[in-house]
């Protein structure tokens, strides 16, 4: 598989859009592609995107599948019978998820901000070796990558802080992630050293070297981590539960989940419970699989935001070379 | 594998290490041994005064894992108790209340075969995954890196990175209605009047199945940090190069995979630190199809023997018995990569 | 003790010094020179005789009269929702006191707190207090559980499901640190200030002791049995076969129906079952000289486990139940991709009632209980309530009077209004009457209702008719009668265990070892070998440990 992953051909499909929008697709000292290359290429992406969106499409289909096509199939449908949206009813019109998407949102613009700022800053406090507790600081660091607290002392520390039933309890604890914190420190040392020593010769501050040389050289890295972090706020899920008591402040994950655990009711001995009239809400297949489209839009829709800065990170590479 | 794929929430599992390349015994920070104190004192107070922009900034970072992290950590001394939470007047009495057993709980998990096979199994895992999987999203990378149009790389990417947003449940569910023996396959196979296998139980090939299902999840997001890293590579380079008349072999090799290999050694060192964790729920949801001797992790065996029993103090035992063998492996690896010329992730010092 | 290992001490400080953990160096200091022993409890049962002085007197409430009287364990039933119905609770539980905060388990989106919800609003005017009720996702319980129990955090009143408690380690001293002795309030002729409270049987009750003392208001089981097989009747009727009624039966039904090519197995997880139709006990039975015999010991579990055994290798189970514990059997069952797997009866009259709107023709009956060659089958069971509910420690007499008096109306029994405001809320708003009287959610029931006062009130169980499973009561409490002279004793009937560490550490790789031979993994002979294991590596003490805690309690 190796040997087409090589070199730079055009994409085995191209559309007239992008060939207007980027002046020339292909370098000009780069090599024409050879068409075995181009012809692996496509058959590997193709092969690649057809096993995501195959099961996606099942997804798709069974969320919005009727509970008849569903307990015909026996499970998961791939053929739509018919368009059926009341799973995606059930979920929204249980009156929770407006407020959770509001509350998620919040705790995802604020924790990314939070852990970015915070995570950003330490990263460059470490990434100048020989500084002064620069490797104590960093082992610091590190260890809370090995060694983790348990539930209940962690628990106590949360609220101790009066911080149950409060957002920063799903802030606070996770804000920082150690490996974001070293992978971007490892692209901050990959910053040439003649950048930072001109900037200092110049009788810059190590605040102001960290926001005008090192951060517009590091968008691609900061962009991933951002990503890292949303991805890690919005999907926060047992920090909720351990928290969170009012359920008026559930996060969206906290609310799906409760959708897809519906009606797994306890199958333990003796412990059926079933009381006339109140059922909960039968969960369908269908409703599961609604709440795994759910999930994935946001995903869906942010990549783009992502890879924009992908393309950035080379332009200013360019300007700097 | 997860080195590649964590997100901040779920760090637990994933394991760190770059920079101690030149520190390959442990993280102290006294000055060199036979600076005299007196230089040292004076040289230190020089160096602070140019340091403490670095200090201050990484302060905030650091009172916050000292408060959410630190003070619960002191949490596992329950390791060496035979922890009772419900001593004392008060839940923090209970834990220097509880009694002392030393190291009973290390001997108890020590002398237990079981944990033995489960510390092979997971070891086995991770080198096989470190053979099969982790190259796999550097492929990846190059691959989408070599795409022109800037669309249909960022439409390939964005599609192949929502495996992430499965559960395991889910995914494995996938690999059912696939591969299993009433799956799409066996389906398929007995329509063509052939014996289907299912390879969804059978214990000698199930490293390769859990290592395909891993792939299939996160190969997509673990691409994304050698994109940023690809990102990062000067043009220039590459145009020198051509000019100089390397080939599109010749440039990957001396352009992009040294562009790549800081963060490469790095998230290898990362996960060589988390050698001791596979996953859980993979496992959990696949052990009666394969059986324990196949699917036992370490993961796995801490739910069984010290989770749902409650035995906390041989729970916390395992958990520092995985950070001691993290820490030992991460620094070994660093070691390993300075004596191979690798700057490792000090790119200078 | 122990004796510690040779050398400890110095491969323990450079251990420490290797973990840089500061902390534990320092505390672990005095221990060093000292001896370590293995952690976990040997265990302890609470007598028999002091459950019983501590039970409340039992009391029926009689509101209204069954069409189908129950008998002991075995729920009422009714064939209709009465027309007319009875103020239970004459008095005002609340007494003007603090709001109440209580926690409870519950299965699906939760509904609006209080203040945005219509139903709790009305529930509580008329309890006359304002309850605060938190529903907590039901498979995260444990987790939540552990840490509130642990930093002793808990609300006023807190519901705990059974499997939850018995899984917390030490939970008697949990509950002496954290919950009020309610023995003085409810025992004996006590519990007569709360009427519906003593109307719960007593079955439920006694397991509700701890340490010799009453400390929780427990939630009756509907129905003691722990499985059953259930298959579609439906179907087998169609294809002219008879319900099997031996083990060579049920095998040659699964050849019969089993069609890979169709995407048709007989099975899913069966194996429960098949060990009660061969006569094999839950996990303990008594042996003719008085000791106690396990099941592993028992020649009808090799036959069970040698019976099912054959249904994997014979492909008569569903790859999926095979291939992953996520595999949705109900899902394959309703699809009728399966004809067989076992379940709770609880799953019984959701899924019929689901079902057959869509398929009018689907029946799911449990299989009729048949022993194997001669040998009288075995019911597993008891009568463990569903959930207990705990009041907070410290409270003041008075305060605990009015928590007891809430959760004597959240028991209000099946007839009463207050039953029916519990249940469906207010009428008009929450449900409206269907043309036999019962009761309909609507949308807003549905919304608003999440069992925030029947999960903590515990009920004396009861079964209704409705209009969409019209032979559901009938078909249940027939399949109860018939079988509850089957069901096997429950030898530590209300005794709490908590059992030694050893016992608990041996049950999972045991599992595991019976599962390899289930699957196939391991011929069938290799029983007498894991039987050998178990029995060495904690199976012998825990024999010891039950025995003792039998002849403890004169059983």
């Amino acid at each position: 598989m190796t040997a087409q992953l090589s070199g730079a051909a055009p994409a085995p499909v191209r559309s007239g859009a992008d060939r207007r929008r980027r002046r020339s697709g292909r370098p000009a000292w780069e090599e024409p592609p050879t068409a075995a290359g181009t012809l692996a290429k496509a058959v590997l992406l193709t092969l690649l995107v057809a096993a995501v969106l195959v099961p996606l499409w099942a997804v798709l289909v069974t969320s919005l599948a009727s509970r008849d096509t569903i307990d015909t199939a026996g499970g998961m449908v791939m053929v739509p019978r018919e368009i059926d949206p009341s799973a995606y009813v059930t979920i929204f019109s249980g009156g929770q998820i407006s407020r959770a998407v509001w509350i998620s949102t919040l705790v995802t613009v604020l924790g990314t901000t939070v852990s970015l700022v915070l995570t950003v800053l330490a990263a460059y406090g470490l990434s100048r070796p020989g500084s002064v507790g620069h490797r104590g600081l960093l082992f610091f660091f590190l260890l809370t990558f090995l060694i983790f607290p348990g539930l209940v002392p962690s628990y106590l520390v949360v609220t101790g802080f009066g911080l149950k039933d409060s957002i920063w309890s799903l802030v606070l604890p996770s804000a920082i992630s150690v490996f974001n914190l070293v992978v971007i420190r490892a692209f901050f040392m990959n910053v040439p050293g003649e950048l930072l020593d001109s900037a200092r010769i110049d009788g810059a501050g190590e605040l102001h070297i960290l926001l005008r040389v090192v951060l517009p050289l590091s968008k691609a890295v900061i962009a991933v981590v951002g990503l890292f972090y949303a991805v890690g706020y919005w999907n926060a899920y047992f920090n909720a539960v351990l928290y969170i008591d009012d359920n008026d402040k559930f996060p969206i994950q906290r609310v799906l989940q409760s959708y897809i655990l519906a009606g797994q009711s306890p199958n333990v001995s003796g412990a059926a419970v079933s009381l006339p009239g109140v059922t909960a809400y039968p969960p369908t297949l269908a409703v599961k699989m609604a709440v795994v489209v759910v999930t994935v839009i946001p995903a869906v829709v942010v990549y783009p935001f992502v890879q924009r800065h992908f393309t950035k990170g080379v332009i200013t590479g360019a300007v700097k070379g | 594998m997860s080195a590649p794929a964590t997100s901040p929430s779920s760090a637990a599992g994933s394991s760190p290490a770059p920079g101690f390349t030149d520190a390959p015994a442990a993280g102290g920070q006294a000055p060199p041994a036979g600076t005299p104190p007196v230089r040292a004192r004076r040289r230190l107070r020089d160096r602070l005064r140019r340091d403490w922009p670095l200090l201050a900034m990484t302060a905030p970072a650091a009172a916050l894992l000292l408060v959410f992290h630190y003070l619960p950590t002191l949490g596992n001394v329950i390791a060496f108790q035979d922890y009772n939470p419900f001593v004392g007047d008060d839940p923090v009495e209970a834990f220097w209340r509880s009694e002392w057993i030393g190291f009973g709980n290390f001997e108890a998990l020590f002398a237990d075969p079981l944990f033995w096979d489960a510390v092979r199994n997971t070891l086995t895992i991770t080198a096989f995954q470190l053979v099969f999987f982790f190259p796999l999203p550097i492929l990846l990378a190059v691959l989408l890196n070599s795409l022109v149009s800037a669309r249909l790389r960022g439409f390939v990417q964005s599609v192949v990175y929502l495996p992430h947003f499965f559960s395991w449940v889910l995914v494995v569910t996938f690999f059912v209605q696939m591969l299993g023996g009433a799956g799409l396959l066996a389906q398929e196979m007995r329509e063509a009047g052939m014996q289907p296998f299912d390879v969804m139980t059978d214990p000698d090939t199930f490293i390769v199945l859990v290592t395909a299902e891993a792939v299939w999840k996160d190969l997509g997001w673990g691409a994304i940090v050698f994109l940023a890293a690809l990102a990062a590579i000067d043009p220039h380079l590459y145009e020198a190069a051509a000019a100089d008349g390397a080939g599109r072999w010749r440039r990957l090799w001396h352009i992009t995979l040294p562009g790549l290999r800081p963060v490469i050694v790095l998230l290898l060192i990362m996960r060589l630190g988390d050698a001791l964790s596979v996953g859980f729920e993979q496992f959990i949801l696949q052990r009666e199809a394969v059986g324990r001797e196949a699917a036992e992790v370490l993961d796995t065996f801490v739910y069984y023997q010290a989770i749902s029993t409650q035995q906390w103090g041989l729970g916390a035992a395992a958990g520092l018995f995985k950070a001691v063998v993290g820490l030992v492996l991460i620094l070994a690896a660093n070691r390993v990569a300075h004596r191979l010329g690798e700057q490792g992730v000090y790119s200078r010092s | 003790m122990k004796p510690s290992l040779p050398g400890a001490s110095t491969d323990r400080r450079s251990l420490l010094r290797l973990l840089g953990l500061g902390a534990a160096a320092t505390m672990g200091g005095a221990t060093l020179a000292g001896c370590s022993r293995e952690a976990g409890s040997a265990g302890s049962a609470t007598k028999a005789d002091a459950i019983r002085a501590v039970l409340p007197a039992h009391k029926p409430a009689e509101l209204l009269k069954p069409d189908i009287p129950g008998e002991g364990p075995i729920p009422d039933g009714y064939l209709s929702y009465p027309r007319s119905l009875v103020d239970a609770v004459t008095e005002q539980p609340g007494r003007g006191g603090p709001q109440i905060r209580t926690m409870s388990p519950w299965w699906g989106p939760a509904p609006p707190t209080v203040g945005r919800n219509s139903y709790l609003a009305a529930v509580n005017a008329r309890l006359g207090v304002k309850v605060n009720p938190s529903l907590q996702d039901g498979t995260t319980y444990a987790d939540k559980l552990n840490a509130m129990l642990g930093a002793r955090d808990v609300p006023d009143l807190l519901s705990a499901p059974n499997w939850e408690v018995d899984k917390v380690a030490r939970f008697s001293d949990a509950v002496k640190a954290l919950f009020e002795d309610l023995t003085d309030h409810l025992k004996g002729d006590a519990a007569a200030k709360y009427p519906y409270l003593g109307a719960l049987p007593t079955g439920a009750w006694e397991y509700s002791v701890w340490g010799g003392r009453l400390y929780a208001v427990p939630f009756p089981t509907d129905g003691p049995f722990a499985y059953a097989v259930f298959h579609r009747a439906d179907l087998l009727a169609q294809a002219a076969l008879a319900a099997p009624k031996s083990p060579q039966e049920l095998h040659e039904l699964g050849r019969e129906v089993t069609d890979p090519a169709k995407g048709v197995w007989a099975f899913g997880s069966v194996f429960d079952m098949v060990q009660q139709f061969f006569g094999c006990q839950q996990t303990w039975r008594r042996k003719p000289d008085g000791g106690l015999e396990h099941k592993f010991e028992n020649p009808a579990f090799a036959a069970a486990l040698e019976f099912t055994a054959k249904l994997f290798a014979d492909g008569l189970v569903h790859p999926d139940t095979v291939a992953s514990k996520g595999a949705d059997e109900k899902q394959l069952f309703k699809a009728g991709k399966i004809l067989m797997y076992q379940d709770g009866l609880g799953a019984w009259q959701g899924m019929q009632g689901e079902r057959v709107k869509e398929l009018p023709s689907f029946d799911m009956q449990p299989l009729p209980v048949f022993g194997a060659a001669g040998a009288q089958p075995v019911i597993w069971g008891s009568e463990k309530p569903v959930f207990y509910t705990f009041v907070k420690k410290g409270l003041g007499a008075e305060r605990v009077d009015e928590l007891l008096r809430v959760l004597n109306w959240c028991a209000a029994p099946f007839g009463s209004r207050e039953f029916e405001l519990r249940e469906y809320g207010v009428e008009g708003r929450h449900f409206t009457r269907s043309a036999d009287g019962s009761p309909v959610p609507t949308e807003l029931g549905r919304k608003e209702l999440g069992a925030q006062y029947t999960h903590i009130g515990g009920r004396v169980p009861v079964k209704v008719r409705s209009g969409d499973t019209p032979d559901y009561v009938r078909d249940y409490l027939g399949y109860y009668q018939k079988n509850i002279a089957l069901m096997e004793k429950d030898l530590f009937a209300g005794i709490k265990l908590e059992l030694p560490a050893n016992w608990s550490k041996i049950i999972q790789p045991t599992d595991d070892k019976i599962r390899d031979i289930l699957r196939g993994r391991r011929p069938v002979g290799d029983l007498a070998q894991v039987r050998k294991e178990f029995l060495a590596s904690g199976g012998e003490e825990g024999r010891a440990f039950h025995e003792k805690a039998l002849a403890d309690n004169g059983r």
